[in-house]
């Protein structure tokens, strides 16, 4: 208020100053005006003049030793940093009005204050807690094995977590905002997200299947693609979110139960040719030598074991490796197992007229394992040995002390195995291509074995072979001190 | 005249039972274990059709087909028996001269009338 009337006083000062000054100065320059008005104007000039000074001075002046006070005490007010009422509000005048509106003007700007100090506090406490949710969306984002990408508006780089590092071979740190297409080699890839910002708006969610590189280390992803769909009419991409679930073993398991089934229903479906064929033949009376038709039912007998042996085969082992089958560990002495083994396996040695050899070593080697699943994994391996040693051959059964390790070592000197097999012999159902002519087997008594020695009792297999000279499996278990 | 057929399969009650069936009818019948052998025979014998079975060590039916095929003129028309049939890609038979492809289990009487009807053919029908 006192502002005002400052400003009210130098106003009226320069007004009547200045209308007066104008006025006077007026008939100087008309010389043709007749004398009474010229001194008429004159005088109102004058008068003017004497009046805006008058009323200037009138209007600005205050009380002094009042203001001095408002003053001093809006001085000490600042010195303490302190905000509230200010003003007497005794007086009646127009002092004591202002005082009261300043008052209450100020209550007004404390309340504000207070309010704005208030909301500030809030807010901060809002920020807080939306960083703590952004850092705690980022690590898990961080933490999740799949790979997560997330580009912007113009296809550059915004968020990207280690398993996109490791997937794409990026530095998040270094690449974030730079162009896809300088962060990602992969022409594939670039071409699915490059597909996804063309068609997004249409197709906003995709899954599609990605294959990265080529040969055993080709790894399939799964690619979970989100378009970020912005604007009223959503007519606006502002960014994609790609997820990479690797399915490289999903799919290599798919493919082996597929083939698994195949091999299976190949291997059923074999013996089964043989007895509908013989059983026909029989049927069509094409058999009249008594001793022919024999020998057709013993094949139809002989064929019908074989059936029932790989079920036999293919149950057991899935049960196996599906743990089904209870694990009995026991200390035991693996030379009484090769006694056994060897004595089973005696009779079809000696038809065959194979020198089978067992060379024990007189200390009992003591393992921790399960004599029945044990017995079965090493009787397979000699009995391959015996059926793929030609007539007159050689089958050597021997242990020895290894690394801490028990080693059943059977070797033969019989058809062996092309070196381009020997590590796929312990796959389901592989039959090497140069096993001769010997009696089919089921095709999973090695990969049986190789179950029992690896998983069930953390031991090792590995065979050396050569073609035409024979083949040695070492079978290695953990021995008991 | 007989005609010669050749019979191939590693499975040997298999290999037997058909070259059985076909003798029965008057046909003259050489027996492979393998695809090998079977391939030896061929040139040496010269047979007028062949049936073989797809698996076999060595020497899988189609490749004994198709190297026959390359060996002598126009091949050797052929049955080809499996147990994988239909898993079977027919790009696989392009080109080759494998008239049927029969699955096991299989009735060797179909096995005779459709070898019997395939002979009656002109040849490079």
């Amino acid at each position: 208020m006192i502002e005002v009337r400052r400003i009210a006083a130098v106003v009226l000062l320069f007004l009547g100053v200045g209308v007066g000054l104008h006025l006077l100065m007026t008939p100087l320059r008309d010389a043709g005006q007749p004398a009474t008005i010229k001194a008429m104007t004159l005088a109102c000039g004058l008068a003017l003049a004497v009046l805006g000074i008058i009323g200037g001075y009138l209007v600005a002046r205050v009380p002094k030793e009042r203001i001095g006070a408002v003053s001093a005490y809006l001085e000490g007010m600042v010195r303490k940093g302190a905000i509230g009422l200010v003003l007497s509000e005794s007086e009646a005048d127009a002092l004591g009005r202002l005082g009261h509106a300043v008052n209450r003007y100020m209550t007004f700007v404390k309340d504000e204050i207070e309010q704005t100090h208030l909301t500030a506090k809030e807010r901060q406490i809002q920020i807080k807690v939306l960083e703590a949710e952004r850092r705690h969306i980022e690590s898990v984002i961080h933490a999740i094995s799949d790979a997560v990408l997330v580009t912007g508006a113009f296809g550059d780089l915004i968020l990207a977590n280690e398993a996109a590092e490791r997937v794409f071979h990026f530095r998040f740190e270094t690449s974030v905002r730079k162009p896809i297409e300088e962060v990602i080699t992969d022409k594939g890839f670039l071409a699915i997200l490059q597909e996804m910002r063309e068609t997004g708006l249409f197709v906003p969610h995709r899954t599609v299947e990605w294959v990265q590189g080529g040969g055993e280390n080709a790894r399939t992803w799964r690619v979970i693609l989100n378009t970020v769909v912005e604007g009223k009419k959503r007519e606006r991409i502002s960014g994609a979110v790609a997820v990479l679930h690797d399915v490289t073993k999903e799919k290599e398991i798919a493919r082996m139960k597929s083939d698994f089934v195949s091999n299976v229903s190949h291997e059923l479906k074999t013996p089964l040719a043989s007895i509908k064929a013989y059983v026909e033949m029989l049927i069509d009376g094409e058999v009249q030598d008594p001793a022919q038709s024999r020998e057709f039912f013993q094949t139809i007998a002989s064929e019908t074991d074989r059936m029932s042996r790989l079920i036999d085969n293919i149950l057991n082992l899935s049960r196996l490796e599906s743990g089904l089958v209870p694990v009995n560990k026991t200390d035991l002495a693996v030379t009484e197992i090769l006694r056994d083994v060897s004595e089973v396996m005696t009779p079809q040695a000696v038809q065959k007229n194979i020198r089978l050899e067992t060379d024990l070593a007189p200390v009992f080697f003591r393992i921790h394992g399960d004599r029945d699943m044990l017995y079965q994994a090493v009787l397979n391996v000699v009995s391959n040995a015996v059926k793929y040693t030609p007539d007159g051959g050689k089958v050597r059964v021997s242990t020895y002390l290894s690394d801490g390790s028990v080693v059943v070592e059977v070797a033969d000197n019989g058809y062996g195995i092309p070196p381009e097999d020997a590590h796929r012999i312990f796959e389901k159902f592989f039959r090497s291509g140069h096993s001769g002519k010997a009696a089919p087997g089921t095709g999973l008594g090695l990969a049986l074995v190789k179950h029992v020695i690896e998983v069930v009792h953390g031991g090792r297999i590995d065979v050396e072979s050569e073609i035409g000279r024979g083949s040695t499996f070492r079978l290695a278990l953990p021995a008991v001190r | 005249m007989s005609r010669k057929v050749l019979v191939a399969d590693d499975e040997a009650p298999i290999a037997n039972v058909v070259a059985m069936k076909l003798r029965a009818a008057g046909l003259e019948v050489t027996v492979a274990f393998d695809g090998g052998e079977a391939y030896e025979r061929a040139l040496a014998d010269r047979p007028d059709f062949m049936i073989t079975d797809l698996q076999m060590p060595g020497m899988s039916g189609l490749e004994l087909c198709a190297r026959l095929a390359a060996e002598l003129a126009g091949g050797v028309p052929t049955i080809l028996l499996t147990a994988k049939g239909f898993e079977l890609d027919p790009s696989t038979l392009a080109g080759l001269p494998i008239r049927r492809v029969m699955t096991k289990p299989f009735s060797p009487r179909e096995l005779l009338a459709t070898v019997q009807e395939l002979l009656a053919l002109p040849a490079g029908a």
